[in-house]
Formats: C-alpha cells, sequence, structure tokens
C-alpha cells in the first residue's frame, strides 16, 4: 500500500471577524433581553458523560443537546453569569487586538476585586477555565479561535513549508528539533507540502529516533511527536492536514492501554472536549503499532513488560491498566474484531510493549524495517 | 377528735408573728438573694393590688441602698390609693390580716404574710423599724415608724409625724432596712424580678435604682388597668379541713346548711341532703367496719353514687345515724368542730359536683402579654395565647396563658414562669411549666435548637388554688391538666412564630438574593458595554429595572417566576 496524499475536505476557515460576531451577537442577546424586562440567560451545553454520544456515522463523539441555561437572576447562576460576561468581553479584546493569552494570562487578567465588595471576580483559574470551555460549547469556536491559547507540546518534523504569521520556514531545515506546535494553530497555513503522510508519534525518543535514520526523507513523512497525550494544538494540527491538505494520518504509540487511549483520543476526540471532535478529532486516522500480534510476529516476548494494576479476576481488580483496558473493551469505536483482539490478548497476556522495545532488535530496526514494512503491507489497524 | 381540736386550739395560740421567725424560709426568707427579692416582691405586689383596686395607673418606683456588708435599705414609692392613718399598724403590722386571706380569690399575695412579713424581716434582721410615709391625697402625710409586737401579733407605730401636704401627693413610700440580704444582678435577684414583674403587668411603669445609683426604667406599655379578681365561692372539690373549719367560723349564717349552701359554689340544699347520707355512711363504715379490704369496697360504692345501697347494707340503725348527723346541719356554723369538717371534706370528695365557675379568674390577657413582651425585650415578633379557663382535680379552675418573643434584643432562650402573674425565680427544674416548654419540639416551629435560640417564652398559669410543688411557691406541680393546658397553648404560640419565621427568612432570602444581583452589575455593564457600546449607566438601569421587577421582597412574598435551575 503506497500512502499518498488526497484531495482537501475542508478549507482553511480561520477567521477572526466570525468570532468577534458571535461574541457580539450573543452579548446583543442578552442586552434585549434585559432590556424587554426578561431573565437573561446564556445556554450552555451541559458538559460530561451524560451529555455525550458516539456519532457512529461521523465516527465521532459528540456532544448532546442537553443545554442547561445560565440566567442571571438566579442566586446559584449570578456569579457565573457575570463571569461568563466578563470573559466574553476579554476575549473581544484579544481577538480584535490580536493578541494571544494562555488560560492562565486570561485568569490573572481578569481576576480584581468587584467594586464595593471583598469578592474576586474570579478566585481561582479553575473558575475561569471552565467558563472559556463553557464559551467554546455556546459559541461553537474553539479557544484557540477566541485566542486563548493552551499548554503547548509536541513537535513536527518533516519537509512542509510553514506560514506562522509573517514567519515562512520549512519543518525539515530547523534541525532535528523540528518546529514546535504553538498553543494556537488556527492561523497557521501550509504553502508548501512535500509529504505523502504523517506518522504521529507518542513519544519524543522515538520521534527523534525516526529523524535520525531520515525516515521522513526516505519515506516522504511527516512526524508529528505528541509527547504523550496529543495537545489540543496537536490534534487540532492532525485535524486540519488531514481535512485541509489531504494528508492521511498513521498514529504510532506503546503497545499499551495508555498508547490506545492516545490514539482514539486523535481518532475520535475525547469525551471531556466532545464539543470540539469535528474540529480536533480524525476519524480517518489509522494505526501502525504497537500491537500484542507485533510481540509475536517480531519476538518481542522478553522485552515485554506487566500491566500495571490489579487484573479483573483478582481481589480489588480491575485496576491500573487493567481497568483501562476494560474500558476500551466497552468503547464504541473500538468494537472492531481488529481491536477486541488486542486488547483481549493484553488483558490475557497482561503485558504491554513499548515502542522503544524495537530498539531490542536494533537501532535502526524501526526505522528501517517495522514501520516501512507495515506501513507498506497494510498493516494498520482501523 | 377531741385531740384535733386541742391541737388546733394550740395552732391558733400560738402568735402568727412567732411562726414566721421559726418559718422565715417557707415563707421566701431564705438566702441573702432571694430574701431581698421577696421584700421586694411583698412591696410591689401590695403597691400593685392596691392601684388595681383603686383603679390607678401604677408608678412604682424601688430603691435600693447599700448601707453595709449584706445590709440595705430598700425603698418602695407608689402612686396608690395610700393608707388611711388608723390602718397602718394594721396593714403593716398584722400577719394574715391582708385583705385577701381566707378569701376565695385569685391573688399575686402568696402565703397571706405580705408586706407584714417584710416589715417582720426587716425587724429581725436589723432592729429597725418601718417607715411609711402615705398620704390619700387628702391636706397631710403622715410619716410613721411601725414594729410588730411579736407576741400579740400587732404592728405598733413607734413614732409618727405628720406634715401638710399642699400639693396634695397621694401614694406610699416604705422604708425597710435589711441585713443578711445582697444585691446580685442575677436570675434570682431584684433586677431580673422587677423586669419580670413588668413584663407581666404592662400597666405598671416600674423603675429601680440600683445600689451603685443607676437607674433602670420599665415603661408602662399599656393603658388597661386589669379588673380586680373578683371573688368565687369555693368548689367543694377544692377546699380542705382547715377551709372549711375556718369559713364556718366567720360565716354570719345561721346555720352549717345555710352556710354550705350559700358560701360555695355549686351546693344546693339537695346537695346538703345528699352530704348528709355520704357523711352517715361514712361514719357507719368507719365505727363498724374493720376489715380493710371490705371498708375500700364500700367507700368505692359510694364514690360510685350507691349512698342508699351502702346505708342500708347496715340495717335499720342507718335512720339514726342520718338524724345524728343531720344535726350538724342545723347548728350554727361557729360550733361546727374541726373533726365535722373534716368529715364533710371526706364526703365532698366522694360526691359528684358541677364544675366550678370560672368568671373570677383575671388572665394578663393576649394584647397585655404582647404589650409587655414587647415593651421590655425589644423583639421582632411577639405572639401571645390565652386558653379559655378549664378545671382540674375536679373542682378547681385555671387558666394558662402563653407569650412568645422572637429575636430582635433577645439574644438566647428564656422561660418566664408566672403563677398569677407573679415570677416564679425559683425551682424552675421542678416547674410543669418548665417540662411542659421542653416538651415541645422547637424544630417542628423552625426554631432548630430551644437553648440557643433568641426566643423568650412566657408561661401565666392562673388559678385561685395555684398548685405549688412546696411551701416555697416557687414552682407548680405536675398536674396532667395544666400541663397539656401548657403544651396546647405552647404549640398554638409557636405555630404563629413559626410562620413568622417562614415569612422572614423568605424576605431576608430575597434582599440577600437582591444584593447578589446587584453587586455583579458594575461587571455585568463593563463587559456588556466592551461587547455592545451601550452605554455603562444605562445597562446598569436596565439591570436594576429587571432585579426591581423581579424580586419583591414584600410582607405578601415572593412574584418573582422561579426558573428551573440547570447543571451549573
Amino acid at each position: 500500500m503506497k500512502l499518498k496524499r488526497g484531495k482537501p475536505k475542508e478549507k482553511f476557515s480561520y477567521d477572526p471577524q466570525k468570532v468577534l460576531k458571535k461574541l457580539e451577537d450573543l452579548a446583543y442577546k442578552i442586552l434585549e433581553e434585559v432590556k424587554a424586562g426578561k431573565n437573561p440567560y446564556f445556554d450552555v451545553p451541559t458538559r460530561g458523560l451524560s451529555n455525550v454520544y458516539f456519532d457512529e456515522e461521523a465516527r465521532l463523539i459528540k456532544l448532546g443537546d442537553k443545554l442547561s441555561r445560565r440566567y442571571f437572576l438566579n442566586v446559584a447562576h449570578a456569579r457565573k453569569f457575570m463571569q461568563t460576561l466578563i470573559l466574553m468581553a476579554y476575549v473581544k479584546r484579544l481577538v480584535s487586538e490580536g493578541k494571544h493569552a494562555s488560560l492562565r494570562e486570561a485568569y490573572y487578567a481578569n481576576k480584581h476585586t468587584i467594586p464595593g465588595t471583598h469578592e474576586n471576580t474570579f478566585e481561582d483559574q479553575s473558575e475561569s477555565d471552565p467558563i472559556i470551555e463553557d464559551l467554546e460549547r455556546m459559541l461553537g469556536v474553539l479557544r484557540e479561535e477566541m485566542h486563548i491559547t493552551a499548554d503547548r507540546r509536541g513537535y513536527v518534523y518533516g519537509d512542509i513549508v510553514i506560514k506562522d504569521g509573517e514567519d515562512e520556514f520549512n519543518a525539515s531545515k530547523l534541525g532535528m528539533g523540528g518546529w514546535a506546535v504553538p498553543g494556537t494553530v488556527e492561523h497557521i497555513q501550509f504553502p508548501e507540502i512535500n509529504v505523502d503522510y504523517v506518522l504521529v508519534v507518542e513519544t519524543a525518543a522515538m520521534a527523534d529516533r525516526l529523524i535520525e535514520e531520515k525516515y521522513p526523507k526516505r519515506e516522504r513523512a511527516l512526524i508529528i511527536a505528541t509527547q504523550g497525550q496529543a495537545s489540543r494544538g496537536v490534534r487540532r494540527l492532525i485535524h486540519r492536514l488531514h481535512y485541509e491538505e489531504g494528508l492521511p494520518i498513521i498514529v504510532f504509540t506503546d503497545g499499551d492501554p495508555y498508547g490506545w487511549y492516545i490514539y482514539s483520543t486523535i481518532k475520535q476526540g475525547s469525551i471531556n472536549l466532545a464539543y470540539l471532535s469535528e474540529k480536533l478529532a480524525t476519524p480517518d486516522a489509522k494505526f501502525v503499532g504497537m500491537t500484542m500480534d507485533d510481540i509475536k510476529e517480531y519476538g518481542l516476548e522478553h522485552v515485554t513488560e506487566k500491566l500495571k494494576g490489579i487484573p479483573p479476576d483478582k481481589k480489588g481488580g480491575p485496576t491500573g491498566d487493567y481497568k483501562r483496558l476494560i474500558e476500551e473493551l466497552n468503547y464504541p469505536w473500538f468494537q472492531n474484531k481488529e481491536w477486541q483482539r488486542q486488547l483481549k490478548l493484553a488483558l490475557k497476556w497482561g503485558v504491554r510493549i513499548e515502542q522503544q522495545a524495537l530498539a531490542n532488535k536494533s537501532l535502526e530496526f524501526v526505522a528501517k524495517e517495522y514501520l516501512p514494512e507495515k506501513i507498506r503491507e497494510g498493516k494498520l489497524l482501523p | 377528735m377531741a385531740e384535733a381540736r386541742d391541737l388546733f386550739k394550740e395552732f391558733k395560740v400560738q402568735s402568727v408573728s412567732e411562726f414566721f421567725r421559726r418559718n422565715a424560709a417557707m415563707l421566701g426568707y431564705t438566702g441573702s438573694i432571694r430574701s431581698l427579692t421577696t421584700v421586694i416582691h411583698e412591696a410591689v405586689t401590695n403597691s400593685l393590688d392596691a392601684c388595681e383596686e383603686a383603679g390607678i395607673l401604677p408608678y412604682v418606683r424601688v430603691e435600693i441602698e447599700e448601707l453595709g456588708k449584706e445590709h440595705y435599705k430598700v425603698i418602695v414609692e407608689d402612686n396608690g390609693p395610700g393608707i388611711p392613718e388608723d390602718y397602718i399598724p394594721h396593714v403593716f403590722g398584722k400577719m394574715l390580716a391582708g385583705t385577701k386571706a381566707h378569701r376565695n380569690i385569685q391573688s399575686r399575695g402568696q402565703q397571706g404574710i405580705g408586706i407584714s412579713g417584710a416589715v417582720m424581716f426587716a425587724q429581725i434582721t436589723s432592729g429597725k423599724a418601718t417607715r411609711v410615709i402615705t398620704s390619700t391625697g387628702d391636706d397631710e402625710i403622715v410619716e410613721a415608724w411601725v414594729k410588730i409586737d411579736v407576741q400579740k401579733n400587732e404592728g405598733k407605730i413607734v413614732k409618727k409625724i405628720k406634715h401638710p401636704n399642699p400639693k396634695r401627693w397621694r401614694g406610699t413610700r416604705i422604708e425597710l432596712e435589711v441585713k443578711n440580704v445582697k444585691y446580685v444582678r442575677s436570675k434570682q435577684g431584684v433586677y431580673w424580678y422587677l423586669k419580670l414583674t413588668a413584663i407581666a403587668n404592662p400597666h405598671a411603669h416600674i423603675e429601680l435604682v440600683e445600689p451603685d445609683g443607676k437607674l433602670i426604667v420599665f415603661p408602662r406599655s399599656s393603658e388597661d388597668i386589669p379588673e380586680p379578681p373578683v371573688e368565687m365561692k369555693p368548689h367543694p372539690k377544692g377546699v380542705m379541713t382547715d377551709d372549711v373549719y375556718t369559713m364556718a367560723h366567720r360565716s354570719k349564717r345561721s346555720t352549717v346548711r345555710r352556710f354550705l349552701v350559700s358560701e360555695f359554689s355549686r351546693i344546693s340544699d339537695k346537695k346538703v341532703d345528699e352530704l348528709v347520707l355520704y357523711i352517715a355512711a361514712l361514719r357507719l363504715i368507719n365505727r363498724e367496719v374493720t376489715d380493710q379490704n371490705l371498708k375500700s369496697q364500700l367507700i368505692e360504692r359510694l364514690a360510685n353514687g350507691e349512698v342508699e345501697k351502702v346505708l342500708k347494707s347496715f340495717g335499720r340503725k342507718w335512720k339514726k345515724v342520718v338524724e345524728e348527723v343531720e344535726k350538724i346541719m342545723e347548728k350554727p356554723p361557729e360550733k361546727l368542730t374541726w373533726h365535722e369538717a373534716e368529715e364533710i371534706v371526706e364526703a365532698f370528695k366522694l360526691m359528684k359536683f358541677l364544675a366550678p365557675p370560672t368568671y373570677g379568674l383575671r388572665p394578663i390577657g393576649e394584647e397585655n402579654i404582647e404589650k409587655g413582651l414587647s415593651s421590655i425585650l425589644r423583639p421582632e415578633f411577639v405572639t401571645a395565647v390565652t386558653r379559655p379557663p378549664k378545671v382540674y382535680s375536679g373542682g378547681i379552675p385555671f387558666q394558662v396563658e402563653v407569650g412568645i418573643a422572637y429575636g430582635g434584643e433577645i439574644t438566647n432562650s428564656e422561660i418566664l414562669r408566672y403563677a398569677n402573674r407573679v415570677p416564679l425565680l425559683f425551682d424552675a427544674g421542678s416547674c410543669v411549666i418548665t417540662s411542659a416548654v421542653r416538651s415541645i419540639d422547637w424544630r417542628r416551629y423552625r426554631v432548630e435548637s430551644f437553648d440557643n435560640a433568641p426566643l423568650v417564652v412566657l408561661v401565666n398559669v392562673v388559678s385561685v388554688h395555684v398548685p405549688y410543688t412546696s411551701t416555697g411557691k416557687q414552682s407548680i406541680a405536675s398536674i396532667d391538666e395544666i400541663y397539656n393546658e401548657i403544651r396546647l397553648a405552647l404549640m398554638e404560640a409557636a405555630r404563629r412564630l413559626a410562620a413568622y419565621l417562614g415569612g422572614k427568612y423568605r424576605r431576608l432570602y430575597q434582599i440577600r438574593r437582591k444584593k447578589i444581583f446587584e453587586k455583579y452589575l458594575p461587571e455585568i455593564a463593563r463587559s456588556l458595554h466592551i461587547l455592545t457600546g451601550e452605554p455603562e449607566e444605562k445597562i446598569k438601569e436596565y439591570f436594576l429595572r429587571l432585579i426591581e421587577s423581579k424580586i419583591t421582597v414584600a410582607q405578601e412574598g415572593v412574584s418573582e417566576v422561579e426558573v428551573e435551575e440547570g447543571e451549573a
């Protein structure tokens, strides 16, 4: 199987005016309600598992249509109502001035004592973060589109040209460290793409290995290191590279419940950010490894490690890895025979296998044999 | 029976004054704090009663001066009718001479000892005579020093001066010098006693000057002078041998029969005939029957009304005995012996009578309780319940009233106990009022914890014969009828309190809500201004109008449409 760049399904869509309009429309709605003597409210899509479902057709974790109304004239809501408006005003300033702020900056910028009281607008960052999430869900825009950035994590290496504001550069000519993915990738554009697919790698160590082995150049691949759970920026970048640039996405993680969960999040989205799945998730992503079958296939039995936690048949179990395995067995998007097989084998054997375990063969084994072979032969999991 | 008579004679011979000396404790003169309170009580009661009878709105001023260690001068002055010169030794000197002794009347006085007891106490502790200054409002003021002749049970004026009264002052001022007493501002002290008295007598203006010169005023809050209590003829079920004996000897009726019919309630000629049969039957039983079982069986039959059958069971001699007893009824009442009085009371216990009349009871009244509690305690809520009169022990009328005061300047919980308007300061633990108040589940009435609530509960038990637990007359016995009446009254008052608290909390809640919304307005207005460009002041105005229209802080309650609260 030869991986090729396909046709784009989405267009570069970043438009600050759109966000501003949404903010102002909502603010006018509130103002009009008050003028009319009505108790003004925000309709906030409900957070949490109860309002999340798996859309089989789109193959995405999606937010349900449950709303909770946040009224001004409600003792339990009034403070949050105020906080919502404060952050809306803040976002308006950020976007119109073209500035970005981190979640923490957004918190500090808006924390002050309410005039005439001893009460602060925000007592803690744990008060402002959820309001920003609420705004994302209410307005249907990403935090990043509101110029509020998340933690940055992950980097990119490969032969593509990235346009970040004034700067334009090739991501294979920035040294071995590649290009660090910023908190916000909305405004990033890709004037030139000379790769056939994206390989998403869980650990930085493995990404570094592949870069050193010149894998990106030889295989015409773009390496994205997630460095653990993929950050929102990375997930959004993967999504955009797939849908806007037509690049196939292949994920390479450790062979353990945590690695598979990283894959699941990239592919289907997460429960916490279900409202963003359509912008963050990439259901077309495929999984290359590590799998339980790899252990037998490549003779890695002696470099496996035991799963952490208590197995389900032991007293107090299941906990740790076992618990997560059983959860994953029940995920709707893992209801296929390939994944059920991997998960059940892991449960049966009680072992995990790390990406780095492939170094047991030789340092270049992963770059020259394992990945090229599996990808060429299409030994990928859905 | 001759023995009993002799005993009583002996008792009569003993001077009541001496009796006082020996029984000072029983009369309330026990302990240094309580003794002082009792002195004040007797003097103030005298003043209030005198004003009541004369239809005067009372003004009572109490002054206490410290002369030395446990040595005080007590001054009580009133604007009452004054005492005519001739009566001074009588009023202050003779014990059991008070106008109410041996009258079946609801009274403040406790033992019929009254003010003479205070004079006596002063005399035996300090040796000093009591100084009385009084005028009936005519052209002279009498100043007299009164002592009690302990042997003769008589008051005597040891010194007397007359002064002109150009301003027509009217009233009485008495000054007593007492030792072995102590002024303390405690729950048993004078201050507390007067405060409680003021609550139960809102028509009185009461002042207290404490030893350190501090003036405390309990102002009048009602202009209604209570009607003086009416004497009620005693009910046969409510009398003891002593009552019957004493009443008979004072009676001016020609025969015992006439005495019984006219001086008791619910006794008719027919009832006297019945009484004769009962006494005869009792005589026969006591004389002829030795077997205790049989005796009590027969007495039980008497109580069931089978008096004629019981009599006939003794054969023909019963008629003779009845004739004997009938003779008692026809003799002059002053000839009635102690034993015969005893027989009459014994028979009364077994006979059936109509319940006694209750018209003589004088409760404080709901309105006046509320006034008293309001003006002295300054609560935010007050209510009172006066129950209809009831009867206990088959023949003694009584009436219960309660008042509840909540919040305001009240800081802790308190039970104010009264018997016939007189505060009961001692023996709270054994009192039926305490147990009845404690038996209420106050949480059902929105009072989380009675002990920690700003709640004052007043209970007044009104009766001709308040059943005290002991001679100290400071706590009321646990009689079921009284206990139940107190509870019923308390529950009714507590329901009103609960309704008030419900509304109060709702109002407080609404005010708090309003404040919450209002405090966020500056932030909201600023933010909406940034978002929409509408001037901040205008936005604030819109929101304020909204708050005003949606949240009404009114007595009637809430007009706000409470919205469903979603997950927040």
